[in-house]
């Protein structure tokens, strides 16, 4: 039997052409499936290209556990999500939640660490305590918090953050710009190696606040304590007190009172 | 068939077996349990599983069939079935040696008293998954050649229809062989009854077995006819085509040896074989859906159970038959994509519906997006165009039959 007699009656004339399109629809079914594609540390644009277009697939990956080793996709899912969703996204908790947001807003029940890191638009708020790294790198745009650990809003170049209660040590570590608020009391070395932008303390500041600072303006309401200013080359603390040694081995700068 | 349609028609009235109508062919709805296990008797030498949970009228429906097809009371056909447990044993399931011969002068030979289970022509092996991997081997064996041994003696049973049944793995089950499983043709779940079942169920009052004396009975030469029957039902080629299309859509994949998945050892798509490949993630392609390739065997078991459903049905064997027999035929052998299952509408619970949606498309495509390739393939082969123009032409389409089957047939040809 010939083999195109065979094909003839199997499509009896009708045939039509279309190639596999493999690049249609590259499904993503998990984070697995993600990651495997674009890696564990992602660049956001990778990301976006390859995110499902279905919201309910993506809100389905983001109720995934993403475990520690697609944390960093899961969070920039999130960001995508927030982007994307008219309404602001509600999630219980999680690291690198807001990772690179750019606009919407995003709402945590209380947050991991590494919240709302390089994001340059939108907003982030947190009703209960959020781990270390807070806004780390942020851009632009504001977050809000119950409190946090360290190193919150470190390398910070603009936005703004505020903090309902206490940020633990290291805030605002090596900031160019931005302002913070914290209505609590801050940790140790605060403000270190600052170059610019403000940090409000509302309570009392932990010791070496300003360490090493080059640029910017710390205000605190309560106590500084000890070796406040220690070798700041530039910028300005004003305290309600201060504890000893502070301003020791100075440059530059200015080390005030409040009511100076 | 009419005797077959009265003998439907009977077990629905006489409430002895009310299922759902699972089973789609075209707009027909009918029950998959019962159909196939009618379709497996129409047959000869295949396996049919039922699986299910407790109760689901797996066991009770293979042996009304039974005493219906083979003329015989519903308590004989129940004496013969085997079933599992693992103190179930090769003399008892299958034949011992005869002990009065050693009492008897003379006579060299070895005689074996086969069971009435092994003579039978109706095997059903109940509860299959309780007998240790050992004994599953012995079917394996019965499946494998149709033949019967024991103590070198070797009995033919001829023409069989088998039936097992299986409960899912509750403890004290063993998972079963996947060499066995190739030799299962159809698996069909078996569901509870509906809300309209057990309703119609309640009204019956008497015992199965009186009730299954009203069924009615085939006469040996009726049972004997059946398989004849359904290979009167001519195959069409676009059946053909898309069959060995779907066979091709599982089993090739570019990275296996000879591109072909059966091979693999060791390595799988569900353990990361197909990371990079670009066919990976596409939901048009199969290949990386599925661990398992298929066999011939399977190619075999579509061909005759898409027959024997289209004379069931009486229709003729066309495509909308092998859409709605495929899956079940298909789906046992198979592992699927993890990640693929998990998602919905499957839940990581629902195989059966992953397969019949892989099939699905393998068929869709098949008939529409590879007329062409098909065709350019099908005049090379009868040398109507020249096989270099034709892997010219071929190797502009990405589709896995087309690059690793077709183009490699070509340049042999060539």
């Amino acid at each position: 039997m010939k083999l195109r007699h065979f094909m003839d009656d199997a499509y009896q004339g009708k045939t039509r052409n279309k190639r596999l399109d493999t690049r249609k629809g590259d499904v993503v079914f998990s984070l697995d499936d993600l990651a495997e594609r674009v890696g564990e540390r992602p660049i956001k644009a990778d990301v976006e290209k390859l995110v499902p277009e279905d919201d309910r697939l993506l809100a389905s990956l983001i109720s995934s556990n993403p475990g520690k080793k697609h944390q960093m996709i899961w969070g920039i899912l999130t960001s995508i999500a927030a982007e994307r969703s008219h309404q602001p996204l509600r999630l219980q908790s999680g690291n690198f939640v807001g990772l690179e947001l750019s606009s919407g807003i995003i709402v945590l029940e209380h947050g991991g660490d590494h919240v709302g890191e390089r994001m340059s638009g939108g907003r982030i708020f947190i009703k209960g305590e959020a781990g270390d790294y807070l806004g780390q790198e942020m851009v632009g745009a504001g977050i809000v918090v119950g409190s946090c650990g360290d190193y919150a809003f470190r390398n910070m170049r603009s936005g703004w953050g505020v903090v309902l209660g206490g940020s633990g040590k290291h805030t605002g570590v090596g900031n160019s710009g931005g302002r913070i608020a914290v209505r609590g009391d801050c940790g140790e070395r605060s403000g270190w190696l600052m170059r610019g932008g403000r940090l409000h303390i509302r309570g009392n500041a932990g010791d070496y606040l300003g360490l090493l600072m080059s640029g910017g303006e710390i205000t605190v309401i309560g106590r500084a304590g000890k070796r406040s200013g220690w070798r700041m080359k530039g910028g300005s603390i004003k305290a309600g007190s201060y504890g000893p040694e502070a301003g020791e081995g100075s440059r530059g700068g200015s080390i005030l009172g409040l009511d100076s | 068939m009419n005797k077959i349609k009265a003998l439907v028609a009977s077990l629905e009235e006489l409430r002895l077996h009310v299922g759902r109508k699972d089973l789609m062919i075209g707009d027909y709805g009918l029950n998959a349990q019962l159909y196939f296990s009618l379709a497996n008797a129409c047959l000869r030498n295949h396996a049919v599983l039922l699986y299910g949970g407790m109760g689901a009228n797996k066991t009770t429906l293979v042996n009304l069939l039974g005493a219906a097809f083979m003329g015989q009371p519903f308590g004989d056909i129940e004496n013969l079935m085997i079933s599992g447990h693992p103190e179930q044993t090769e003399e008892k399931m299958v034949g011992f040696l005869d002990p009065r011969q050693w009492s008897r002068p003379g006579g060299d030979a070895m005689e074996v008293l086969w069971t009435p289970w092994a003579r039978s022509q109706w095997k059903v092996i109940n509860e299959i998954n309780r007998f240790p991997s050992g004994k599953q081997n012995i079917f394996l064996e019965i499946l494998q050649k149709r033949k019967i041994g024991y103590a070198g003696k070797v009995l033919e049973p001829g023409d069989t229809s088998y039936f097992a049944t299986m409960n899912p793995d509750f403890s004290a089950t063993y998972p079963l062989d996947e060499a066995l499983l190739d030799r299962i043709s159809a698996c069909v779940p078996a569901t509870q009854p509906d809300f309209l079942g057990s309703l119609a169920l309640s009204e019956r009052e008497r015992a199965i077995a009186d009730l299954a004396d009203g069924l009615p009975r085939f006469s040996a030469s009726e049972f004997a006819s059946l398989p004849g029957c359904v290979l009167e039902m001519e195959l069409g080629p676009q059946v053909e085509l898309a069959i060995i299309s779907l066979l091709r859509d599982f089993t090739l994949c570019e990275r296996a040896p000879g591109y072909d998945k059966t091979q693999l050892s060791g390595t799988a798509p569900s353990k990361g074989l197909c990371s990079g490949c670009h066919y990976f993630n596409n939901p048009e392609a199969v290949c990386w859906q599925a661990d398992e390739g298929l066999s011939d065997r399977v190619r075999q078991d579509l061909r005759d159970y898409t027959r024997a459903m289209a004379f069931l049905t009486e229709r003729r064997v066309d495509i909308e038959v092998l859409r709605a027999v495929a899956p079940y035929v298909i789906w046992h052998r198979v592992t699927p994509n993890r990640s693929a299952l998990e998602r919905p509408p499957y839940y990581g619970a629902r195989r059966l519906d992953y397969v019949r949606d892989l099939v699905e498309r393998s068929i869709n495509r098949t008939l529409n997006e590879r007329g062409e390739m098909n065709m350019i393939f099908s005049r090379a082969v009868d040398g109507e165009i020249s096989a270099r123009d034709a892997i010219k032409e071929l190797s502009g389409y990405d589709d896995p039959i087309a690059r690793l089957d077709y183009l490699p047939a070509l340049e042999r040809i060539r």
